[in-house]
């Protein structure tokens, strides 16, 4: 069997682990557009969203409120972050912050650890097993699902961003900060609703993920590292790159697996990191931000 | 905008009082004006390194520091890197890895001489860091450090996968002990003065090196590139040597850390330990060659401390991790110093505050 029979395939599955890199990158996207902080703890929203709503799950609750209660928990998880960790550290350099999300994600997955168990779990689909025939190509329904919330939460975000007065307020704290102060907008409110919704983002992509890929306590470190790997690739702190982002490096990754042997699988997502960083810092789609910032 | 008066008292001062005293005692003078050329303080030091030993003769806290001056010897090339060119590097793990992995290849092997190999394994560590530096050094902020971890997780997976070099995931054992001349490193006390022989022959070179032409270089990059490359230093270059000589730092520490541990498996180099390597940096202070060695000790101590709480141990490292970034954000030593200068010239100050003079 050549490995090109199997290329639709792998295509499907692609896209699916796609949708989640764009989600997660959308969450990175979301603060870097509001305060230019990277937040490496959004893995650990994704992990959480999954593990909790599985243990709601276990605990009896129905599926819609077991994952509503997660998501707000998520999010409040997402505001302490900001009012405990990045506010009082918001006028330190960029190490500094670096160091601080970084512990945070590494309280919050061993905490997950301690609290909800170390054993991997997997939420049950939300409609059915039955995988789908499309053009040949099997795929599940629950992919079906999270592309779907991806496209909404898209919508959603470019709603948002382009046509509300709380969406540029929150842009305009970033990329003119003297001007938002000068306009009477409160950039530490702007920074801490932008972690809940990243945290809202994260936690809706770890709930919709968890039925396809276990979920465990320590998947959130690499998938939040390949969800900002996404948001570069497609060209940072757009919404638009964010997505694009992740299914280029979805489809990538699940291809490579064709021609390398799959254990190099998670070393992809980094060589590609590098050689975008190398050739075309803005990414694909271009970025507002690394042109004037002469990073 | 009311403007943030930093020097003002607090009253969580008082709190900072005594453990200040304590902590003045062993970490160096915060203070860079008041850097003599020498060194009696260097001499103090040493005869602590010396006697410390020999008056605490328990093999635990031998082990331990031996850990920590291996720690220290990693810390003190981040901080060349970090503290005084300014650059940002998450993969410093992956570099002493490559010193681990050297040795203990060419020890089990092809059974060469530790000395040997100790050599080879900074030679190779500076390589593969110049290969590296060479395309994303260019960036700068976020991005280089993202960049680093990322090079830091594909040396993890390359290792894991590599099983006929590497032996995947269980890790090279029965490496050799450090042999010089038929002389063998093989106790704590015999390791304790080799690491930490090797790390003041390293401190000394490091010394030396920030205040040569090169040092001064570096400090200038930091502060800003532009500036920098305006009077004729070569950003590229200089950011590339002092990430080399890192890298080179950090393949002597890991070469050391094989021989004494006897194992090499790729656990240890992940990104924790990177994290840990930086955070010695940070709370030792920024530009300043004691500072990392005594973070070094401070926070394998913490480490091992917290070992004593098992599964509850990472929680818990997390929480110190960031309370220790909020209170101390510019080093331990730089802090605490500031404090004290702060709080012994609060009183005449408020004096002459209040008699309307200030």
């Amino acid at each position: 069997m050549t490995p090109w029979t199997n290329i639709p395939q792998f295509l499907s599955s692609g896209i699916t682990m796609g949708a989640i890199y764009a989600l997660v990158g959308l969450g990175f996207v979301t603060i870097s557009r509001a305060s230019q902080i990277i937040n490496f703890t959004q893995g650990e929203f994704v992990m959480l969203g999954g593990v909790i709503t599985f243990s709601l799950l276990k605990g009896g609750l129905p599926y819609p409120l077991a994952i509503l209660i997660s998501i707000v928990f998520v999010i409040i998880i997402g505001f302490l972050l900001q009012v405990l960790v990045i506010h009082p550290l918001r006028k330190t350099s960029v190490l500094i912050l670096i160091m601080a999300t970084l512990g945070a994600s590494l309280f919050l997955s061993s905490t997950s650890g301690l609290v909800f168990g170390t054993l991997p779990k997997a939420l049950p689909p939300f409609s059915g097993e039955q995988p789908l025939q499309i053009l040949g190509v099997l795929l599940s329904p629950q992919s079906i699902w999270v592309l779907g919330v991806t496209f909404l939460l898209l919508i959603a975000l470019y709603l948002l961003s382009h046509r509300t007065l709380l969406g540029k307020a929150m842009e305009a704290s970033s990329t003119d900060p003297l001007g938002a102060d000068l306009s009477g907008i409160s950039r530490n409110f702007m920074v801490f609703l932008a972690f809940g919704v990243s945290a809202g983002i994260g936690a809706i992509a770890g709930i919709f993920v968890a039925p396809i890929f276990y979920t465990s306590y320590n998947v959130g470190t690499l998938l939040g590292l390949k969800g900002f790997i996404a948001a570069v690739l497609g060209g940072w702190g757009k919404n638009s790159g964010a997505i694009l982002g992740g299914f280029a490096l979805g489809i990538i990754e699940s291809l490579s697996v064709a021609f390398i042997p799959s254990g190099y699988k998670d070393a992809i997502a980094f060589v590609v990191l590098l050689l975008i960083l190398y050739l075309r810092p803005k990414g694909i789609l271009g970025s507002p931000f690394i042109d004037s910032r002469r990073w | 905008m009311v403007e943030e008066t930093k020097k003002e008292f607090r009253r969580r001062d008082l709190f900072y009082l005594w453990p200040m005293w304590l902590l003045s005692i062993i970490l160096p003078d915060p203070l860079p004006h008041r850097k003599k050329e020498f060194k009696k303080r260097d001499l103090c030091y040493l005869a602590a390194l010396l006697l410390f030993p020999l008056v605490w003769s328990d093999p635990h806290l031998h082990h331990l520091m031996v850990l920590a001056g291996i720690n220290a010897i990693l810390a003190l090339g981040l901080s060349l890197f970090l503290g005084y060119a300014g650059q940002i590097s998450l993969g410093h793990a992956a570099f002493f890895g490559i010193g681990a992995y050297s040795t203990a290849i060419l020890t089990t092997r092809y059974a060469f001489p530790s000395f040997v190999a100790f050599g080879a394994s900074a030679v190779a560590a500076a390589i593969m860091a110049y290969f590296i530096g060479k395309p994303i050094l260019k960036l700068k902020g976020y991005f280089l450090a993202v960049a680093t971890l990322g090079f830091g997780e594909i040396f993890l997976v390359i290792v894991r996968e590599m099983r006929s070099l590497t032996n995947g995931v269980i890790g090279i054992f029965g490496i050799p002990w450090f042999t010089f001349a038929g002389f063998s490193f093989d106790t704590y006390l015999k390791q304790y003065y080799l690491i930490w022989g090797v790390l003041a022959g390293l401190l000394l070179f490091s010394k030396n090196l920030v205040r040569s032409k090169m040092g001064r270089a570096f400090l200038a990059v930091a502060a800003s590139e532009d500036a920098a490359a305006s009077i004729g230093i070569c950003v590229a270059q200089i950011k590339l040597g002092v990430f080399v000589l890192g890298a080179a730092f950090s393949g002597f520490a890991g070469s050391l850390f094989a021989s004494i541990m006897s194992t090499a498996s790729p656990d240890a180099f992940g990104l924790n330990l990177s994290v840990l390597v930086v955070m010695m940096v940070i709370l030792g202070g920024m530009g300043n060659l004691y500072g990392p060695i005594a973070g070094a000790i401070f926070l394998t101590w913490l480490t091992d401390m917290l070992g004593r709480f098992q599964e509850y141990s990472l929680p818990i490292y997390g929480v110190i991790l960031i309370l220790l970034l909020i209170f101390f954000p510019d080093g331990m030593g730089t802090r605490l110093g500031m404090r004290f200068v702060y709080l012994i010239s609060y009183w005449p100050k408020k004096k002459r505050r209040d008699e309307g003079r200030l």
